[in-house]
C-alpha cells in the first residue's frame, strides 16, 4: 500500500547507523557522507541554484537596443503580469492542462485496468504498444505527428479536416502528447496495479461484482497515490507545455504564435528578440507558478500521495 | 586509502574540464573581441576563417576556396537556417566568444547586427574597390555611405511563376498588371470548379510580403545606421494596404490559397495543379525545380504583374551577404575572404552557385554574363528563365531595413496569420503591426517619427 | 458468459486503442520506404516503390554523412550521461540513506524541493554560465548538465533506505572495511537493479534530450539526432532555396527511433521494475 517515506526532517535517526561507533568514527563518517554527495551538490549548485540565481539577477534589470542595461526592480514582473500575450499564453496552458491531463490519465488508467484484468498474450502485446511511443523522442514524435497531420502525407486527408487551424491546433497538440506519454502513465498505474492484495477483489468477484464494478470500485481508489503523481506530473508537462508548440509552428504560425504558451514566448523574447531580461522574468514567474502549485497540489492530496 | 582514491577521481575530473576550456579558449581564438581599429597582428601561416552560412551545395565552394588558397582556410559550419542562425550568432556575440569570423547575413538583418556594433565596416578593408559591380540598390543594402557592413551575394528579385499546362487548358492569358491577375484567378475558379487556386499567399514569410509591398513603392521604415537611434515607421502606409486590401479580396474569393509556405501541403500544391502560379524570387527556380519535379516542362516564368500598366515596379524577397564580425581576429582576412568567396573573379564559385545551388548573383558581371543570363532550364520547358529575372533586379527600389527586424516581420506574419484565421481585416492587421512596432521601437529607446 | 463478453469487450478496446499507439509507425516505416515524389503521390499506408535502400543511402550520405556523427554523439552522450549520472546519483542516495553527516537533511530537502523545478526555466540562465566559463559549443555543455538527476538521487535512496538492512553495512565495517568499500563491495551489488533502472531512465532522457542541446550548440559537427533533425526539417520548411528532402527527414526519424525502441524491448523487465520504485513506495 501507500507506504509513506519518512520526511527528511524526521529520517535521521531511522536511516542512521547504530550507536555503537565511536566520536572517530562518526567524523569519519561525517566526511565520508561529505564525500559521497559531493559531487551531486557540485552539480546541484553549479545547474540549478547557481542558474536560478542568476536568472534571477538579470530579471531584475532592463536592457533597450539604445540605452542599454539598467536597474529597474520588479519592472519586467510588472510588464510580464500587465502583458496580454503572457496572459493569453497561460490561459491556454491552464485550459490545456484542465482538458489534456485528465484525458491522458484516463486514457492511462483504462489501458492499465485492461492490462492488469485480461491476461491473454494480446494484453501483453497490448502493453508494450502503448508503451513504446514513450520511447520516441519528444521532437521525432512531434515531426512524425506533423507530416501525419499534414494534408498530403497523412493519412487523415480524406476527412478534410485542418488540423493546424486555430480552432483544432490545441486538440491536435494534446493528442501528441496523449499519444507520447498515456503509455508511460499506463505502466505507472499498472505497476500499483500489480502491487495490490488480488485477495481483496477476489472476495469482491465472489460477492458478485463484475470486473468492470472491481475496476471503478476498488482497484482505482487503491492506486490513488500513484493516479496523483501522474496527475500532478502531467500538470507540470502541461504547464511547461514547449516542445511540440515550437516544432509544430512553422506549419501555421497564425494558429500557433510565438506567444503561444509562455514558456514558446519566453523562448522566443530570448533567442529571436534578445530580450533576455524580460525572458527571464516570464521564466522565473512561470517557475514560480509551477514550483508552488505543485506543493500546493501535494499539500490538498497528502493523504493519497507518496511524495511528502 | 579509500577516500585518496576517491578525491583523486575529483581532480581529475576537475583537470579534464580545466583542460577542456582552455581547448575551447585557444579554438575560438577568444581575444576579448577584435578591435577594429587596430590594425591586426600579422599572422604566420595559414589562417583559419570560420565562416557560417547555410547555402545549398556551399561546400563544394568551401572546397574549391581552399583548394585555390594557401594562405587562408575556409572552415565552414552550418549553424542552422535562418532565425536559427540568427539566434545563434546573437548569443554568441553576447556572450563575447564563440561567434564566427564570417556570416551569412540576409539582407534585411544587417542592420540588426551592425545597431549592436558587432559588424566589422569592410570599408576600412577595401570593400569600397568592389562597390561598382553591384547594383545601387544591392550596395545601399549592406552600406551607409563609406561605411560597408557586408557583401552582397545573392538576391530575390520576384517574378511570376506560371503553369504553362494549367493556363493552356483553361484559356487564361499571362497578366501583366494585377487587375488582370485577378480576372484571370476567376477565370481559373470557374473553369476549374475550384479545383486550382491562383496562387498561395503564405502568411508566414515576413520577406515575401515586404516584398511584394517593395513593389507597390511602399517603405515601412526609414533608417540608417549613421544615425543609429532614430527610425520612422511606416508599416500601414496607404501602399502596403493596397496589397493587403488586394490580397484578402484574392483569398475571401477563394482565389489564392494561404497554406504557409514550404510545408509539405505547399510543395505537395507546387507539383500538383492546385496552383496555376507562384510569385517566386531569383532564387526560385532552382528551388521549385528540386521540390515540384513531378512539375517538370510545365512551369514558365514571366514578370512580376503591375499596379499601373506599362511600368516597371520590382521587389525583392531574400537575398544575402556575408559580414564579418568583430570576434574576428583577423579582420583585414576575413575581409578578404568575404569579398572573395562569391567575388566578381570568383567565376569556378559562380558556377557551383548558379548551377548546382541556384542562387541569384548581385554581382554584375556574373549576373550579366551568357553563363547566367543564357541558360536554359529544361524544368522550364528550356525557357531562359533569368531573361525575366535579371531586368526585374535592375529595376528595384532601395529600401531600408529596421535594426530589430525578427519583431518586425514575426509582427506582419502574426497579425495577419490570426487575420486569416479569425477572417477578420488584413489591412487592420497592418495597424495593429504599426501600433506594436512604434511600441517596441520607443521602448527599445528608439527616437520614432 | 458475462465474463466472455467482457473479455471481448476489453480485448476490442485494447485493439482500438494498439491500432492508435502504433498507426505512426507503421506510417513512419511505410514513408520511410518511398523516395520524394513518392511520398507526396501514393497512398500514405501502403508501399509503393520500394526505396527503403535508396533513402538509408541518401540519409547517410547528405551532407558530408553528418547523420552518422549526430548517431554516435547522441550513443556518446546518451552513455557519458547517462553512466554519469548513475554513478553521482548512487553515491548521493546511498549517503542520504545510509550515512550521517552534517547538513545532510538540509540537503535533502532542498533536493525535494527542487526536483519540482522546470528544466526549460534554467536553460537560458545556464547558457550564460556556460558562455562565461567558456564551454558552449563543446560537448560539455551538454553532459555536464545532465549529469545532475535530483530524482535518480530520490530513486536511489528510497531503494537503499528499503533494501539494505544497515546490519550488512555495520558487518563490513566491523571487518575494518573503510566507508568507500562499503560502498563498493555490500551496497553497490544490492543496488543493481535499482541502478540499471535509473541508467536506463538517464540515457533515454539523454537520447531525447533536445532543449539544453539546441541551444547550447552551434557546431553541427557535435549535435546529436534530435537538434540534427530539427535542423534539417528546420531548413526543408523555412525554404532555403534548396531541395525540401523530406524522404531523408522521414528515413533518419526512423532510424533514430530504432536503438530506442529495441532497448526497451529488451530491457522490458527493468523499466517495469524501475517505474514501480518510482511511484508507489
Amino acid at each position: 500500500m501507500t507506504e509513506v517515506q519518512t520526511s527528511p526532517a524526521a529520517a535521521p535517526a531511522a536511516a542512521g547507523p547504530s550507536e555503537k561507533t565511536g566520536r572517530r568514527s562518526h567524523r569519519r563518517e561525517a566526511a565520508a557522507g561529505w564525500l559521497f554527495v559531493l559531487p551531486f551538490a557540485v552539480l546541484l549548485v553549479a545547474f540549478l541554484l547557481l542558474p536560478m540565481a542568476y536568472a534571477f539577477k538579470i530579471s531584475l534589470y532592463r536592457s533597450t537596443l539604445i540605452e542599454g542595461e539598467v536597474f529597474a526592480f520588479f519592472d519586467n514582473y510588472k510588464q510580464a503580469i500587465d502583458d496580454p500575450l503572457v496572459r493569453e499564453g497561460v490561459v491556454r496552458v491552464l485550459i490545456f492542462g484542465l482538458i489534456q491531463t485528465p484525458v491522458m490519465i484516463g486514457v492511462a488508467l483504462l489501458a492499465a485496468l485492461l492490462i492488469d484484468a485480461a491476461t491473454s498474450r494480446f494484453s501483453r502485446f497490448f502493453r508494450l504498444a502503448a508503451f513504446v511511443p514513450y520511447a520516441v523522442p519528444v521532437v521525432i514524435g512531434t515531426l512524425m505527428w506533423g507530416f501525419l497531420y499534414s494534408d498530403s502525407l497523412g493519412p487523415f486527408s480524406g476527412l478534410g479536416i485542418d488540423f493546424v487551424s486555430s480552432d483544432t491546433v490545441l486538440a491536435s497538440l494534446g493528442n501528441i502528447t496523449t499519444w507520447q506519454w498515456a503509455g508511460y502513465n499506463m505502466i505507472v498505474l499498472y505497476a500499483a496495479l500489480q502491487g495490490l492484495p488480488r485477495e481483496t477483489y477476489e472476495s469482491a468477484k465472489i460477492d458478485g461484482a463484475g470486473e468492470v464494478q472491481i475496476a471503478l470500485r476498488i482497484k482505482t481508489p487503491m492506486i490513488s497515490s500513484a493516479l496523483v503523481l501522474a496527475t500532478l506530473f502531467t500538470i507540470m508537462g502541461t504547464l511547461q507545455f514547449f516542445t511540440e508548440p515550437l516544432i509544430l509552428q512553422p506549419l501555421n504560425p497564425g494558429a500557433i504564435t510565438q506567444h503561444y504558451t509562455p514558456n514558446v514566448y519566453a523562448y522566443n523574447q530570448a533567442f529571436s528578440f534578445q530580450q533576455y531580461n524580460y525572458s527571464a522574468a516570464i521564466s522565473f514567474l512561470l517557475g514560480a507558478v509551477v514550483f508552488i502549485g505543485s506543493y500546493i497540489f501535494l499539500f490538498a492530496t497528502r493523504k493519497r500521495s507518496a511524495l511528502q | 586509502m579509500n577516500i585518496g582514491n576517491f578525491s583523486a577521481r575529483r581532480v581529475s575530473r576537475r583537470s579534464v574540464v580545466a583542460a577542456v576550456a582552455a581547448t575551447a579558449l585557444a579554438l575560438t581564438g577568444c581575444s576579448s573581441g577584435g578591435d577594429d581599429d587596430k590594425p591586426a597582428e600579422k599572422p604566420t601561416g595559414t589562417v583559419t576563417v570560420k565562416v557560417w552560412a547555410w547555402y545549398p551545395e556551399f561546400k563544394a565552394v568551401v572546397d574549391q576556396f581552399n583548394a585555390t588558397h594557401t594562405d587562408v582556410k575556409i572552415e565552414w559550419t552550418n549553424a542552422g537556417t535562418g532565425q536559427d542562425q540568427y539566434t545563434k550568432l546573437q548569443t554568441a556575440l553576447k556572450a563575447g566568444k564563440g561567434a564566427p569570423d564570417v556570416v551569412m547575413l540576409e539582407l534585411q538583418e544587417i542592420p540588426t547586427f551592425a545597431l549592436t556594433k558587432h559588424l566589422v565596416d569592410l570599408g576600412k578593408y577595401g570593400a569600397n574597390d568592389v562597390k561598382g559591380d553591384y547594383a545601387g540598390w544591392a550596395w545601399s543594402q549592406v552600406s551607409s555611405g563609406e561605411q560597408v557592413y557586408a557583401i552582397p551575394v545573392d538576391a530575390g528579385p520576384m517574378a511570376m511563376m506560371y503553369r504553362d499546362d494549367i493556363f493552356k487548358k483553361y484559356n487564361l492569358t499571362v497578366p501583366t498588371t494585377w487587375d488582370e491577375y485577378k480576372a484571370q484567378a476567376e477565370k481559373l475558379k470557374a473553369a476549374s470548379g475550384g479545383k486550382s487556386f491562383m496562387t498561395d499567399f503564405g502568411a508566414n514569410d515576413g520577406g515575401f510580403m515586404t516584398g511584394l509591398f517593395w513593389q507597390a513603392g511602399a517603405k515601412p521604415y526609414t533608417y540608417d545606421i549613421a544615425n543609429p537611434s532614430s527610425i520612422g515607421v511606416n508599416v500601414n502606409s496607404a501602399e502596403a494596404k493596397k496589397v493587403f486590401e488586394y490580397w484578402e479580396g484574392m483569398v475571401n474569393n477563394g482565389l489564392a490559397d494561404t497554406t504557409a509556405f514550404h510545408t509539405t501541403d505547399f510543395y505537395n500544391g507546387l507539383g500538383s495543379e492546385k496552383y496555376a502560379t507562384y510569385l517566386a524570387a531569383g532564387w526560385g527556380p532552382g528551388y521549385i525545380q528540386a521540390n515540384a519535379g513531378g512539375a517538370a516542362g510545365k512551369w514558365k516564368v514571366a514578370p512580376l504583374p503591375q499596379w499601373t500598366a506599362g511600368a516597371n515596379a520590382q521587389g525583392d524577397w531574400g537575398g544575402s551577404s556575408f559580414a564579418v564580425t568583430d570576434q574576428a581576429k583577423y579582420p583585414d582576412i576575413a575581409a578578404k575572404v568575404a569579398i572573395e568567396i562569391f567575388g566578381a573573379k570568383n567565376t569556378e564559385a559562380w558556377k557551383i552557385g548558379i548551377d548546382k545551388a541556384f542562387l541569384f548573383p548581385t554581382v554584375t558581371p556574373v549576373l550579366e554574363s551568357d553563363a547566367f543570363t543564357g541558360k536554359t532550364y529544361d524544368f522550364f520547358g528550356g525557357q531562359k528563365v533569368n531573361e525575366v529575372f535579371v531586368p526585374a533586379y535592375s529595376a528595384i527600389g532601395e529600401l531600408d531595413w529596421s535594426p530589430f527586424n525578427s519583431y518586425n516581420f514575426n509582427q506582419l506574419t502574426t497579425n495577419l496569420g490570426q487575420a486569416i484565421e479569425k477572417k477578420t481585416s488584413w489591412t487592420a492587421s497592418l495597424d495593429a503591426a504599426q501600433e506594436n512596432i512604434k511600441t517596441y521601437a520607443t521602448q527599445q529607446g528608439f527616437k520614432v517619427q | 458468459m458475462s465474463f466472455k463478453k467482457g473479455s471481448v469487450a476489453a480485448h476490442v478496446v485494447m485493439g482500438l486503442l494498439a491500432i492508435y499507439f502504433l498507426l505512426p509507425f507503421w506510417w513512419l516505416l511505410v514513408a520511410a520506404t518511398k523516395n520524394n515524389d513518392g511520398l507526396f503521390q501514393s497512398s500514405s499506408l501502403w508501399f509503393s516503390d520500394f526505396q527503403l535502400i535508396d533513402n538509408l543511402k541518401l540519409l547517410f550520405a547528405q551532407n558530408d554523412g553528418v547523420y552518422l556523427t549526430w548517431l554516435r554523439n547522441s550513443a556518446f552522450y546518451a552513455v557519458v550521461s547517462g553512466v554519469g549520472a548513475t554513478v553521482i546519483s548512487a553515491l548521493a542516495g546511498y549517503a542520504f540513506a545510509k550515512l550521517r553527516f552534517p547538513g545532510r537533511n538540509a540537503l535533502f530537502a532542498l533536493l525535494l524541493g527542487l526536483i519540482m523545478v522546470p528544466a526549460t526555466a534554467l536553460v537560458l540562465p545556464t547558457y550564460l554560465l556556460m558562455s562565461q566559463a567558456n564551454m558552449v559549443d563543446t560537448i560539455w555543455a551538454v553532459i555536464l548538465p545532465s549529469l545532475l538527476n535530483p530524482f535518480g538521487v530520490y530513486l536511489l535512496r528510497v531503494y537503499v533506505h528499503d533494501s539494505i538492512p544497515d546490519e550488512m553495512l555495520e558487518a563490513a565495517r566491523i571487518d575494518g572495511a573503510g566507508e568507500f568499500r562499503v560502498f563498493r563491495s555490500v551496497a553497490l551489488p544490492a543496488m543493481r537493479p535499482a541502478l540499471v533502472t535509473v541508467l536506463l531512465f538517464s540515457m533515454v532522457a539523454s537520447w531525447n534530450n533536445f532543449f539544453l542541446p539546441l541551444v547550447m550548440l552551434s557546431d553541427d559537427q557535435l549535435y546529436p539526432l534530435t537538434v540534427g533533425l530539427r535542423a534539417w526539417y528546420m531548413s526543408a520548411i523555412m525554404g532555403n532555396g534548396g531541395a525540401a528532402t523530406f524522404n531523408v527527414i522521414v528515413t533518419g526519424a526512423l532510424v533514430a527511433i530504432v536503438p530506442l525502441i529495441a532497448a526497451f524491448l529488451m530491457l522490458q523487465r527493468y523499466w517495469r521494475g524501475g517505474l514501480t520504485i518510482g511511484s508507489v513506495k
